[in-house]
Parts: C-alpha cells; sequence; structure tokens
C-alpha cells in the first residue's frame, strides 16, 4: 500500500478572478491540490487553463480572491500573509521556477544564482556568509553543467542554460518545495529531458516539486499527475506512458 | 548588500544612466549659470551706485542750502559717518572740440561741481579716474601696444583728484568716459582715441544756466575747462552724462557763491549801487554720505534727517546768520534716489525669476520622466526580486541609490560646469563677439568632410542605425562650420545697452548649492516613485511587463 505522506503544502478552494476590461473572467474555481512531502506532482492542463495562476498563488506570487479559498504550506496560510513574512517564504520555503527563466540581465550567471541568498541576509550582514553561499551556488551550477559559465551573463547562455540558472537559483536556499512553471516549455525535446533529470535527481534526495505543463510526456515524469480544468483540479488516471504496475 | 550590487549595475551596465546624469548636469548648470549672471548683475547695480552716490543724499531745491562746510563738519562728526561731501548738480551744455572745423559738436551733460577730495571719500571717484599711468611693468606689458596710458604721467591722474590742471594751475573737467565720442571701446574694455580725439589733450566750454532761488533765469554764463581726466564709473548711464568741475568754479558760474548782501532798502550811491550790510554764503544743492561699513543705508538717514534739523534750529537761533537753512530738503537712501535706474532691473530680475522657475519645473520634469522611464523598464527585474523574497524597501533601495548617485554625480558636473562658464563668462562673451578663427571653420568643414566619407561607406554597408547617425554628424558639422564661417562676431553684452561693461562672473554660491540639492531631490524622487509603484504590486503583475 502506498505511503501516506503528510501535506506540506495544500490548496484549498482557490479561486481567482480577473477583471478582463468589464468582464470578469473565473479562472479558478476552487480548486484544491494538497502536496505531500517529497512528492513530485505534475498539474496538466490545456493553455489558459489556469496553471500559471496555481502555482503563483502557491507561491505567494499572487493571491486569490477575497474569500477565495486557503493555501497552507506546513498548515501556515500563506494567502492572507504579507510583509516580512511573506518576504521570507518565498525567499526560504519556495523554490520558483518561471517558464521564461527570468533571469537579472544586469548579473552574471554566478549573481542570479545567489541572488535569493544575498536577498535573505539584507539584515544579516550578507558578508559574513557570502563565501559559503558563492561556494555552494557554484558548486550547484557546476553539477549542472554551467562551471564554465559562471561569470557569463544571461543572454550569452542558450535557452537551456538558462534554464538551469534559474534552477540553481529556485534551490540557492534550499527550499522544501519548488515550484516550476513549464521548466522544459521552451526548450527541445533533447534539452527539456535534461532539466527534468536534473529535477528527477533533485526529487530523489527528497525535494517536493510542483510541475505545470501542457506536456503529458513531460508530465510522465512525475510521481502523480493532476489535470486542470474548468478551473478545478481532477485526478488524472495514470497514462499508457506510465503503466499501471509502477503506480501501485 | 544585493541593493548595492544591483544598483551599481545598473549604473555601469547600460547607457540610460550617463544620459541621465548629462541631464541633470546640464539642468543644474543652466539654472546656475544664468541665476548667477543676474544676481550678479544685480549686485553689481547695487555696489555701482552706492560707489556713484554714496549711502545718503540730501538735496534741496535749485536755491541751494547755505553753511554746507558746517553741516559737512558736523556730519563727519556721527559715529556712523565715514565721510561727506558737498556738490552742486545741475545741467549744462558742453561744446566738444570735434568735429575740425567751426561747427562744433554740443552735447547736454549732468553737472556735478564738486570737491574732489572730500567726494573721494564718500564715492569711488579717485578709483574711476580712467586715464593713469600703469602701476608697474607687469601691468605696463599688459596694456596693448597702442594704448594711450603707456606713455601717461602720473600728473594726469594728480590732476584728475584734484581737477586742477597742474602745469597751468587752470580748474580742470572731468568727464565721463561716454561722453565725448573721442573714447572708442576696445573689445578688451580699454578704450582708445578715435580719430586722435584724446580728451585730456583737449579743451572744453561749458555753459550753464545760474537761476535764482525764486526760479527766476539769469544770463547763461560759460567756462573754458582744460580736460583733466575722464571718469569710469562702469554704469553705461552716468559714464554718459556726467561732467565734474570744481564746486567753486561750479558755484560762482550758477552764482550760488558767497557774495556782498546789498540793503535794498537804502538810498543806492551816486554810481547806483546799495550799501553792503554783509556777505550771504555760498550754497550747494547736494550732500553726499557715506556710512561707515556695517551701517545701514537706511539706519544712516534717519540719523542724517536728525542731524539736518538739530543744525537748522541752530543756524536759525543765530542772529548773526544772514542766510536761513531751506525748510525743506530731501534726505534719500541711495536706493531711492536710484530707483530709475534699479527698478528696471529689480523688474527684469523678477521676471527672469518667473521664467526660470519655469525652468526649474522643465528640469524637474524632465529629470523625473527620465527616471520613471528607466525604472518602469526595470519593473521586470523588480519582480523577479520579489518572487525570490526581496522586501519592498530593499527593492526601493536600490533605486533610492540609483537616483541619489546619479542626481550627485550630475548636480556636481552641473555645478562644475557652470562655474567653468561663468569664472569665465567674459572671455567665451568676447569668443562669441569675434569673428571665429579662421582654424576653427576651416578645420569643422574638415570633419564633416570625413563624416561624409564615413556616410558613403556605411551606405555602402546598408547599416542603417550607422548611416543614420554619420549623416547626423555629417549635417550638424556642416551647419556649425557654416555658422561658424558666415557669423560675424557681435557683443551681445553691449555696455551702450546695459549698465555694465562687463559681465557678472561671480557664481551664486548659494543659489549653486540649492539648485544642486535640487537636482539630487528630484533624481531620488523620480527613481523612488515608479520604484515604490514596482514594489508596491504583486510579483506576478511586474513580471507582465517582460
Ligand atoms: N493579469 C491578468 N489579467 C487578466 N487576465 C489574466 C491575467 N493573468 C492571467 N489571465 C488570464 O487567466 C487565464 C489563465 O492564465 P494562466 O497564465 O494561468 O494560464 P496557463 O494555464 O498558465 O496557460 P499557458 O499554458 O498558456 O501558460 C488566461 O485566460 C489568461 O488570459
Ligand atoms: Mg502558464
Amino acid at each position: 500500500m502506498a505511503k501516506q505522506p503528510t501535506p506540506i503544502l495544500s490548496a484549498r478552494g482557490v479561486r481567482k478572478t480577473y477583471v478582463f476590461g468589464a468582464i470578469p473572467v473565473e479562472v479558478l474555481r476552487g480548486a484544491d491540490l494538497d502536496v505531500s512531502q517529497g512528492e513530485w506532482v505534475a498539474v496538466l492542463g490545456s493553455s489558459g487553463s489556469g496553471k500559471s495562476t496555481l502555482l503563483h498563488l502557491m507561491g505567494g506570487l499572487d493571491k486569490p480572491d477575497r474569500d477565495g479559498g486557503t493555501i497552507r504550506f506546513q498548515g501556515t496560510e500563506v494567502a492572507t500573509t504579507h510583509g516580512a513574512r511573506l518576504d521570507l517564504y518565498r525567499n526560504r520555503e519556495i523554490g520558483f521556477v518561471f517558464q521564461f527563466y527570468h533571469l537579472l540581465p544586469e548579473l552574471n550567471v554566478l549573481e542570479n544564482a545567489m541572488l535569493p541568498a544575498m536577498v535573505g541576509h539584507w539584515f544579516a550582514q550578507f558578508s559574513g556568509r557570502a563565501v559559503a553561499a558563492r561556494a555552494s551556488a557554484s558548486a550547484l551550477l557546476e553539477s549542472f553543467g554551467l562551471g564554465h559559465r559562471l561569470h557569463h551573463r544571461p543572454a550569452q547562455l542558450s535557452g537551456g542554460e538558462r534554464q538551469r540558472v534559474a534552477i540553481a537559483r529556485a534551490l540557492a536556499n534550499s527550499p522544501r518545495v519548488l515550484l516550476a512553471d513549464e521548466p522544459t516549455g521552451n526548450l527541445d525535446v533533447k534539452t527539456g529531458e535534461g532539466i527534468l533529470d536534473l529535477l528527477s535527481e533533485r526529487h530523489a534526495r527528497g525535494l517536493t516539486v510542483v510541475m505545470v505543463t501542457h506536456d503529458p510526456a513531460v508530465a510522465a515524469r512525475a510521481d502523480r499527475i493532476v489535470k486542470l480544468t474548468d478551473g478545478r483540479v481532477e485526478d488524472e488516471p495514470p497514462t499508457a506512458s506510465k503503466p499501471l504496475k509502477d503506480n501501485e | 548588500m544585493y541593493a548595492a550590487l544591483l544598483s551599481n549595475r545598473y549604473l555601469t551596465s547600460r547607457l540610460i544612466p550617463f544620459i541621465a546624469i548629462a541631464a541633470v548636469a546640464l539642468c543644474v548648470a543652466l539654472v546656475v549659470t544664468v541665476v548667477s549672471v543676474m544676481t550678479g548683475f544685480l549686485n553689481m547695480l547695487k555696489d555701482s551706485g552706492r560707489q556713484i552716490v554714496g549711502d545718503v543724499i540730501v538735496s534741496s531745491g535749485i536755491g541751494g542750502m547755505p553753511y554746507a562746510d558746517e553741516f559737512v563738519a558736523d556730519l563727519r562728526g556721527l559715529t556712523t559717518v565715514q565721510g561727506a561731501s558737498a556738490l552742486i548738480d545741475t545741467i549744462g551744455l558742453l561744446r566738444m572740440p570735434y568735429p575740425r572745423g567751426d561747427q562744433k559738436e554740443i552735447t547736454h551733460v549732468q553737472v556735478w561741481a564738486v570737491d574732489a577730495a572730500s567726494l573721494a571719500t564718500v564715492t569711488d571717484y579717485a578709483n574711476d579716474l580712467y586715464w593713469k599711468p600703469p602701476a608697474n611693468a607687469a601691468a605696463a606689458a599688459a596694456l596693448a601696444a597702442d594704448d594711450p596710458r603707456r606713455h601717461l604721467d602720473a600728473s594726469i591722474l594728480e590732476d584728475g583728484k584734484s581737477l586742477v590742471e597742474s602745469r597751468t594751475g587752470t580748474p580742470g573737467i572731468a568727464l565721463g568716459m561716454h561722453v565725448s565720442v573721442g573714447n572708442a571701446r576696445q573689445r578688451d574694455g580699454s578704450y582708445l582715441p578715435r580719430f586722435g580725439w584724446f580728451m585730456p589733450d583737449c579743451d572744453v566750454t561749458l555753459t550753464v544756466v545760474p537761476v535764482s532761488g525764486q526760479g527766476k533765469i539769469a544770463e547763461p554764463r560759460e567756462q573754458i575747462f582744460p580736460v583733466v581726466n575722464e571718469v569710469q564709473t562702469g554704469v553705461y548711464e552716468v559714464d554718459k552724462n556726467r561732467v565734474y568741475i570744481p564746486l567753486k568754479e561750479g558755484q560762482r558760474l550758477l552764482r550760488l557763491d558767497e557774495a556782498p548782501l546789498f540793503d535794498l532798502n537804502a538810498e543806492p550811491d551816486s554810481q547806483g549801487r546799495y550799501p553792503v550790510i554783509g556777505v550771504t554764503p555760498a550754497r550747494v544743492t547736494k550732500l553726499l554720505v557715506r556710512a561707515k561699513s556695517g551701517i545701514s543705508a537706511n539706519a544712516l538717514r534717519d540719523q542724517v534727517e536728525l542731524a539736518y534739523q538739530a543744525f537748522s534750529k541752530r543756524i536759525e537761533s543765530d542772529p548773526s546768520r544772514s542766510a536761513r537753512m531751506p525748510e525743506f530738503v530731501n534726505v534719500l537712501t541711495w536706493e531711492q534716489q536710484l530707483r530709475d535706474l534699479i527698478t528696471p532691473v529689480e523688474k527684469e530680475r523678477e521676471m527672469m525669476r518667473v521664467l526660470f522657475s519655469l525652468i526649474y519645473l522643465v528640469c524637474a520634469g524632465l529629470i523625473l520622466s527620465i527616471f520613471w522611464a528607466i525604472v518602469i523598464e526595470k519593473t521586470r527585474d523588480i519582480g523577479i526580486l520579489r518572487s525570490v523574497g526581496a522586501s519592498r524597501a530593499g527593492v526601493l533601495w536600490i533605486f533610492l541609490r540609483y537616483g541619489f548617485i546619479i542626481g550627485t554625480v550630475g548636480s556636481a558636473l552641473g555645478v562644475l560646469m557652470a562655474w567653468g562658464v561663468i569664472r569665465n563668462i567674459n572671455a567665451i562673451h568676447e569668443a562669441i563677439g569675434s569673428d571665429a578663427p579662421r582654424a576653427i571653420w576651416i578645420g569643422t568643414f574638415v570633419a564633416a568632410g570625413f563624416c561624409a566619407l564615413a556616410l558613403v561607406r556605411t551606405i555602402w554597408r546598408g547599416r542603417l542605425l550607422a548611416i543614420l547617425l554619420w549623416l547626423l554628424g555629417t549635417s550638424v558639422l556642416t551647419l556649425i562650420a557654416t555658422a561658424l564661417a558666415l557669423h560675424h562676431g557681435t557683443l551681445i553684452w553691449d555696455p551702450s545697452v546695459y549698465y555694465f561693461t562687463i559681465v557678472p562672473d561671480q557664481v551664486d554660491w548659494t543659489t549653486a548649492w540649492s539648485t544642486a540639492l535640487g537636482g539630487v531631490l528630484f533624481s531620488v524622487i523620480g527613481a523612488a516613485i515608479p520604484a515604490a509603484k514596482a514594489a508596491d504590486i504583486d510579483p506576478v503583475e511586474a513580471l507582465r511587463y517582460g
């Protein structure tokens, strides 16, 4: 029988409405998603179904509607948190990987990867930890095969390299959960595979991963697949690419 | 830490901060330069106003004030008074020695009959005498080869100070620098005799009209005076009109001198003369008083007024006096006296103030919008920073630091630029006033030619931006070269239009510091507002700006 891990991140009845001009568009209409500690969940859905929206809400980058459900991290409400606590949540507990990398163009690869470490120690004299942060960031980048690129600007990198920097950045403060929004969306299949291998390796070491994708082949790498349709999350029956016996 | 890193990177890895620095610097330089020159101009006017008339002027009607010597002595006794001098101020006609032939030019002048020695204690009269030999060898070497001052004798200055031609002992006249057309102003501010009319070598005839105390006009009187020197106060209105003669001569010519007092009620003697029963004292029409330094003109004015009342009472109660003091005299400060001169300049400055507060606003707006554009462009970065946990304050701090550095560097450069321009403003004015040196405009044409060659090359290679830039370079250089070639010097600061012969060249440091502070402030505000706005929205919103 499958183990019953405690949920580390849980979204309940989440609603999100965008007002586009005069017309309100209800993107999420009571979405529920429980993510257990150490689990790799893939959220599948067609374009515009609200996958990114859900992920942003869980990462504390956006707010649900008023009375639009709860988002809990280890039992603590995230949706109503603000100020320094929210900053701390984004900085320490969550690593976010965007579809479009979102690296700072003026910083080099190493500095981009160290950014969360620098930001997080704004008050606690960063300089004392600078050496350690630098060492761990470059070790991470090296393990991602970017050792020779540390002092290049993002503009000089390929898409796959940029996404690896973005993942290194997301992992900089050793977060409990990695939220990845179509991490392979802009990459060719082979490069995408490389990125998924990276995630898979991290996951094997205990990292909780929530990954959004519209590609079932990509979703197949996860432990569990859910589907977002009509603003709600449904469990997806295991697909052919992931035979039943593996999922037992 | 990351704030410093990021704001430094934003400063150094892009072109736009340098454009912002240049904009701040130019705005600051513009405001500081113009306000400094205007303020300097007004200060110069006020300074020279005092140099010309002292601090307080006592004037009587045309009948004049008697016993001026005694009143001057009284005034000198006041602890607040530096000096006092009596004079007669009237109008006259001056027959000039030119042109050659019988028909001489006649010009109307303001005549000041003065006691030259005491006048020098109240005004800058002695220093304003223009013709004097150079003080030392270095000063002599600095003079142009054909400057008449090279060959002057020291006696010309002494004659000017005493208003007596020492060679003959004749009372002399000193003319304002621009009374005679013989003085041709050179670009360096020196004067050369025009058509050989060196006034101190000439005689002039002065005609004045005596007017009795009752306002009756008597027969005009004239006298030939040798010109002993010429006076340059620097205020064109004065230098164009005024001449100085000795007080005694003025009193005699205007019948204001000491005269026997006849008893008109008695029987005249066989020759028709009435018996003499005393003397009427000599009179003057104006007293100039100079305050000791630190005493305000207004304070001195009140004291002089009181002193006059006391003096007037004393004369009144003295039966041995044959004349009475005029009941009413005007006691004015120099500012009140020179109202006509100062008011237009003050009005002008007020207008300038209004115009410049507009320019100031435009500059502030420019700085604000530049920063706005810079920061809006960085909204996505702000979203990224916020999404990895940067606080609002941390994000704001990046841009405050950024604006502060640009504002400080820009303002410092601006003040430096303004300082450079203001200190050299007369040389710059001089250069604008002269024809452009041939080498410069030919050189500019050559540079334009090279640009044109580069343009042809880039057209060949078909690079649009390069073509545009070279085209711009070629046309701008050609325009500049043409303008330089066609430019014939015109002095903007024509001394016959403005009061002064030089442009003020002192930086007004109050304005400089406050403008620089404004530059920093607007840079910081300009950066802070959009940064705060971007830091306030949810990271996802900010990221959508990508
Ligand atoms: N700020 C916004 N204002 C208005 N509408 C928005 C906003 N953000 C998202 N939407 C709309 O919400 C819907 C869901 O957007 P979302 O980005 O979550 O979709 P998605 O599932 O991630 O799609 P994709 O696969 O294309 O990334 C879309 O229709 C989108 O147009
Ligand atoms: Mg999406």
